[in-house]
């Protein structure tokens, strides 16, 4: 759903409000207005965006200035405008360092898998639940799955440990029945799908509300033509119910292309003592690891600054290719 | 409720399937329900575990060995332990303090800051929206934003420094604009025609028509601030005095830490003390207790507060 | 705490990660220009030497039951006690402090107490302060500190652990931000203070920086070593198995097969690495850890009794004699397995052997015994062991304190450095009798509260007297523990840059941690990675700045300071 709303309000600024009466005949006069005023009529608008643009300026905007440390070998005594400014020594440190580029390369394997195993679930769970007729079972699973998403991190781990842990559960049933124990939670090897699918347990639930409502926003009359037609339920979902989806599942493949180096950081930074670095390793647990708490500012600025800008280009990326299928993606240039 | 009641309710409630919907397979119906009693269960039984596990006296963890699907009598003694004043006390009213001033501050700004976008060809609209929606798509990263809270504006060690820097989301800032935006519009004109001000705007037509979605944003604020931990971790891991519920489970999860009443547990045995991992259980429970009240009361809202929110605009 | 070496387990293991000592190197800074790296300062130990304090023991505490042995290199075993003195000594008169409020923050690896409980309140009233210890969690102490000091909120007092210099910055810190103690403890100076003065010489020596005293010496001890090899003794003595005659590695791989019943689940092994790199003489190694071959600075991870003790490591983890759990590298549950049984052999800190220890074994099984192999080399030849620095811990204070401010604050501690036998010492170690602890035949015995409260290790990290060994109502443990470090101490020796303090420039930070390597170090020792993999980490090490960073070493450290010895 993040998607939409962002198109939404992309969109929004570019094309006008769909839901206000804003006819476009009074469009001119008001562009027309001398800046005065329209200062004098929209002041209290504006004051009221004031605490939310300060907080944004504080929070956001200074710290993208502050991305400065990144060229410099940071030190928290001389501070930020002392510190010897040493161009980009430390990108150059960071890209010799095999630690960076082994937590860029988990970062790109566990997005992939990711996509592959993440995203189809709460497309699938959709479809099953919109096929559901009772109200009373719908809203039920929906009320149960929707759950996961609001627990916290710390929360959804530990109940994986309980479950699936070396004191766990699975591991209790597997040595009561004569099995040899498997540790889920300190295997390495298994530490991706581990992720994936503590992901799908936390998010797969809550993110069948998008395509949910894609799925309402389709009309009935399509599916009972298709009936007439002779096409059964399959041929009616895949015809018309993928189709009627399809907005909604490519801009957020590209959300997810974009947000591709964005694979988590609570979760990683919580498992990290468990399975090691070597497994759990990914850009932003690199950046705190070996910038803040090795006391290394400077490259871990650098790491992030790194990630920021890939992360820019790969939404851009994505988007453009969006567009060559003919979807409107992320966002449309102004027309 | 009779029997006969319900049996005759049913064919009068029973979910209309369009007429030229052919008849679901007896077999398509099995799949279909024994897959979503798998999720739901999914779901279900590990909070179960949890909580039951909580509630048992050592004797019932030492039967299952672990973590308690059957009960064999219940217990508060890991609750009395762990709230007995001490760190967890403490954290826990910490966290609920965040929680409630971070929400009253973030629903603020965001319900002010929407309003004050929604109007069509505002002054400036755009380019504030521009830099909120800039604002999603790329971030300095955690050092700036750790020097700038904690070297610039002074906030390690600060509460502050657990809310505002994550007050403001642009995100839910647009979900509430577009909801708005597509509420009350008329309403909005013939107040202004009566001659009020936009904050009596705000105040009496707009907020009283989108409870919906005021109501999801403050949950999805409040389950921010409730669930961050790491924001503990880098600007205040130092003062355990000032730890939140979520970083001290943290430390008893992830770091090994020990629980006020672990050592006593084998030190002092057989004095009725509870299983270690029924205090650990407990302080998992404590974090979702929260969530768990507050959940059923907004979950309803979820799909016109978000959708409508989303989808139109 | 009443046992001789208080860190816990996981404390003491990366106790000995780090360089720590003195013959205060300087800063160290790289040449960026700031005030800090102009301050050269003449750092010979003859410099250091003129200005460390007097070591004056006190006369009039209680006379040990065993006695301390001096052994190689300086090396000295902790008195032992078998019973609680009666009489108790007071060695301080009045109050020590005169009102200050005093904020400090250490590492604790126990429970944290509750803030304002009667223990706090009691001690604080002995000391005539408002001192508030904060404790953060041990156990990611070393990413708390570089947070609290960019943060720019150190508190007037701080424990920073040797191992966490670098991430600390503290060779900076000493210059910028901490008071210097030179000229209230050097020399005879520090006799107005003297249960200070009764710590040995080598604490100090752990606290100086650029031959200047800045700190208080926490754990001083003569003895600290990595890893003591242990077994349970009681199955070995019902099995008839005499530890005497395991004489070399080979002898312990032997009783892997003996020991070991798949079915019953019981193994010959638990982690037994910290031993196993004692048996191979191979140097104390991690981030921050060398040696010199060659007139060079290298890596400790770069000896070939590195690779042969890892190489064993493997060998151990593949045998199947280790058990399942701690091949999965689950540490945290090792002691319960050793408690119950489940493992029979165990390499541990000497701070693993004390009371709780005792109880908590005995809870599990009545006949529990701990019992330790006389140190051995793998070879069978004569064995060695590397001294870690004398003291672990060091607590610093701010800068911004006043003369009075600190003067009272000396007196405090002077107050908390109070040795075995005084009636202070009880107060710290103990608590508030009737209260923390009741008095029973055999010594001062916890109660539940005081086992949340004052049995933590709080002021102890503050600063910490001459180390005993006293665990009342397991005499066994002591003379066990004695007998164990008075042998070790005869085959110690000092590695390389033992006792100097250093930190690297930020910038060799990254690769000072050495993260992967030492990743890659657990997972062979775990079985899942081999001596291979090893190397080639260490390699790639090397090639990204690693490399650098050991020729910095060189020509900073080496060239100028020589090796510590």
């Amino acid at each position: 759903m993040s998607a939409i709303s962002v198109r939404s309000g992309t969109a929004t600024t570019e094309t006008g409000p769909g839901g206000a009466p804003a006819p476009a005949k009074r469009k001119k006069a008001r562009t027309r207005l001398p800046f005065r005023v329209r200062l004098r009529r929209d002041w209290p608008l504006l004051l009221m965006a004031v605490p939310a643009v300060l907080l944004v300026i504080a929070f956001n905007y200074l710290p993208m200035f502050g991305t400065v440390t990144a060229f410099e070998y940071y030190d928290y005594i001389l501070g930020f405008w002392q510190s010897t400014w040493v161009g980009l020594q430390n990108f150059s440190d960071l890209f010799a360092d095999p630690n960076f580029w082994h937590a860029f390369e988990n970062t790109i394997v566990l997005s992939v898998i990711q996509l592959v195993l993440f995203f189809p679930v709460p497309i699938a769970l959709a479809l099953l639940l919109n096929s559901v007729l009772s109200s009373k079972i719908r809203s039920f699973v929906q009320a149960i799955v929707y759950l996961p998403h609001f627990f916290s991190w710390v929360l959804v781990i530990v109940l994986f440990q309980q479950m699936l842990g070396g004191a766990g559960l699975l591991n209790h049933l597997l040595l009561t029945h004569g099995m040899n124990a498997w540790n889920i939670m300190t295997d390495p090897g298994a530490f991706k799908y581990l992720v994936t699918a503590q992901s799908v347990w936390k998010e797969a639930g809550w993110g069948i509300i998008v395509f949910l409502a894609a799925i309402a926003a389709i009309d009935p009359a399509l599916y009972e033509a298709a009936a007439a037609d002779g096409a059964n339920r399959w041929r009616r979902t895949w015809h018309i119910t993928l189709p009627g989806m399809r907005g909604v599942i490519v801009l957020l493949l590209v959300l997810r292309l974009g947000n591709a180096l964005n694979v988590g950081f609570e979760q990683f930074l919580i498992q990290r003592n468990a399975v090691g670095s070597g497994a759990s390793e990914v850009l932003d647990t690199y950046s705190y690891y070996y910038g803040v708490a090795a006391n290394n500012f400077g490259l871990g600025a650098a790491a992030g600054l790194f990630k920021g800008v890939v992360s820019l280009l790969l939404l851009y990326g994505a988007n453009k290719v969006a567009h060559f299928f003919g979807e409107d993606g992320l966002y449309r240039g102004t027309r | 409720m009779s029997t006969a009641l319900s049996f005759k309710a049913k064919p009068h409630k029973a979910p209309k399937r369009p007429v030229w919907e052919e008849k679901p397979t007896v077999v398509g119906q099995a799949a279909k329900g024994a897959t979503l009693t798998v999720v739901v269960l999914l779901v279900v039984i590990p909070v179960y575990a949890v909580v039951l596990t909580s509630l048992s006296p050592q004797s019932s963890v030492n039967i299952a060995g672990g973590i308690v699907l059957v009960p064999h009598g219940l217990t508060l003694n890991a609750y009395r332990e762990m709230l007995d004043g001490g760190v967890i006390t403490r954290a826990m009213l910490i966290s609920l303090a965040i929680t409630v001033v971070g929400t009253a501050v973030s629903m603020v700004v965001s319900v002010l800051c929407a309003y004050g976008l929604s109007r069509p060809r505002s002054l400036g609209h755009r380019w504030i929206l521009m830099a909120l929606i800039a604002t999603m798509f790329f971030s300095g990263g955690i050092i700036p934003s750790f020097i700038v809270v904690a070297d610039l504006f002074n906030g390690y060690d600060q509460y502050w420094a657990l809310i505002l820097p994550g007050a403001v989301s642009a995100f839910n800032i647009l979900i509430i604009r577009s909801f708005y935006m597509s509420t009350a519009s008329e309403l909005i004109e013939a107040a202004k025609l009566d001659g009020a001000s936009e904050f009596r705007i705000l105040w009496s037509v707009v907020l009283p028509t989108s409870k919906a979605v005021n109501a999801v944003m403050a949950l999805f604020y409040a389950v921010g601030y409730w669930s961050a931990f790491f924001n503990v971790m880098l600007y205040m891991p130092a003062d355990s005095s000032k730890w939140t519920l979520q970083y001290v489970l943290y430390t008893y999860v992830s770091q090994g830490a020990t629980m006020p009443g672990q050592n006593s547990a084998t030190a002092f045995a057989g004095k009725d003390q509870p299983a270690p991992l029924s205090l650990q259980m407990c302080v998992v429970v404590l974090t979702l207790i929260p969530i768990l009240v507050i959940y059923p009361f907004v979950q309803k809202h979820f799909t016109k507060g978000m959708l409508t929110g989303a989808i139109k605009g | 705490m009443p046992s001789s070496t208080a860190f816990t387990r996981r404390g003491f293991v990366t106790a000995t990660a780090g360089v720590a000592g003195a013959i205060a190197a300087t800063p160290l800074l790289s040449a960026c220009g700031s005030s800090a790296a102009n301050k050269g300062g003449v750092t010979t130990s003859k410099g250091l030497a003129s200005i460390l304090p007097d070591y004056v023991p006190l006369t009039n505490g209680p006379t040990p039951d065993i006695p301390i042995v001096t052994g190689k290199a300086g090396a000295t075993s902790d008195p032992g006690f078998l019973s609680y003195p009666t009489n108790l000594v007071k060695t301080v008169s009045g109050t020590p402090g005169s009102g200050g409020s005093y904020s400090a923050i250490i590492p604790l690896w126990g429970t944290i107490p509750k803030a304002g409980n009667a223990y706090y309140t009691a001690l604080n009233k002995a000391l005539g302060t408002n001192l508030t210890v904060n404790p953060a969690n041990g156990n990611n102490y070393g990413t708390t500190l570089p947070t609290l000091v960019a943060g720019n909120k150190l508190p007037d007092w701080i424990n920073i652990p040797s191992w966490n210099n670098g991430q600390a910055n503290t060779g900076e810190l000493t210059t910028e931000r901490f008071a210097d103690l030179t000229p209230y403890l050097s020399g005879s100076n520090i006799r107005k203070y003297p249960n200070l003065a009764a710590i040995p010489t080598g604490g100090w020596q752990s606290a100086a920086w650029e031959d200047k005293i800045f700190g208080f010496p926490c754990w001083t001890s003569g003895n600290s070593f990595t890893g003591v090899l242990y077994y349970r003794g009681d199955v070995f003595s019902s099995k008839g198995i005499n530890p005497g005659e395991v004489k070399n590695s080979d002898d312990l791989y032997a009783l892997g097969a003996e020991l070991t019943s798949k079915s019953a689940g019981v193994y010959a092994f638990d982690g037994l690495w910290y031993s196993i790199q004692q048996m191979f003489n191979a140097p104390p190694n991690g981030p921050g850890a060398f040696v010199i071959k060659g007139g060079k600075v290298i890596s400790a991870y770069d000896t070939d009794e590195f690779a042969a003790a890892l190489a064993f490591a493997y060998k151990i983890a593949k045998s199947g004699y280790m058990h399942p759990s701690a091949v999965a590298g689950d540490t945290n549950d090792g002691k319960q397995r050793f408690w119950s049984g489940k493992s029979l052999i165990e390499a541990d800190g000497t701070g693993a052997w004390d009371l709780a220890d005792d109880t908590s074994g005995k809870g599990a099984n009545p006949s529990y015994v701990r019992s330790a192999f006389p140190i051995f080399a793998a070879d069978g030849s004569t064995p060695t062991i590397p001294l870690g620095a004398s003291s672990g811990m060091t607590s610093y204070l701010n800068k911004n304190l006043s003369k009075t401010q600190i003067e009272e604050i000396l007196e405090v501690a002077n107050y908390l450095a109070a040795p075995f036998g005084s009636y202070e010492y009880t107060m710290i170690n103990y608590g508030i009798e009737g209260v923390d602890y009741t008095m029973t035949s055999s010594g001062p015995s916890y109660t539940k509260q005081g086992d949340n409260e004052s049995n933590q290790a709080i002021y102890q990290q503050l600063v910490t007297p001459q180390s005993a060994v006293t665990n009342f109502g397991a005499s066994d443990v002591t003379k066990g523990l004695c007998a164990w470090t008075g042998n070790a101490v005869k085959y110690a020796y000092k590695p390389t840059f033992w006792d100097m303090n250093i930190t690297a420039p930020s910038q060799y930070q990254t690769a000072y941690s050495m993260a992967e390597v030492v990743d890659i170090v657990n997972q062979v020792t775990y079985g899942s990675k081999t001596v291979a993999d090893f190397q080639t980490a260490l390699a790639n090490w090397k090639k990204s700045n690693g490399q650098k960073m050991l020729d910095w070493y060189t020509a900073n450290v080496y060239d100028k300071y020589g090796d510590g010895s």
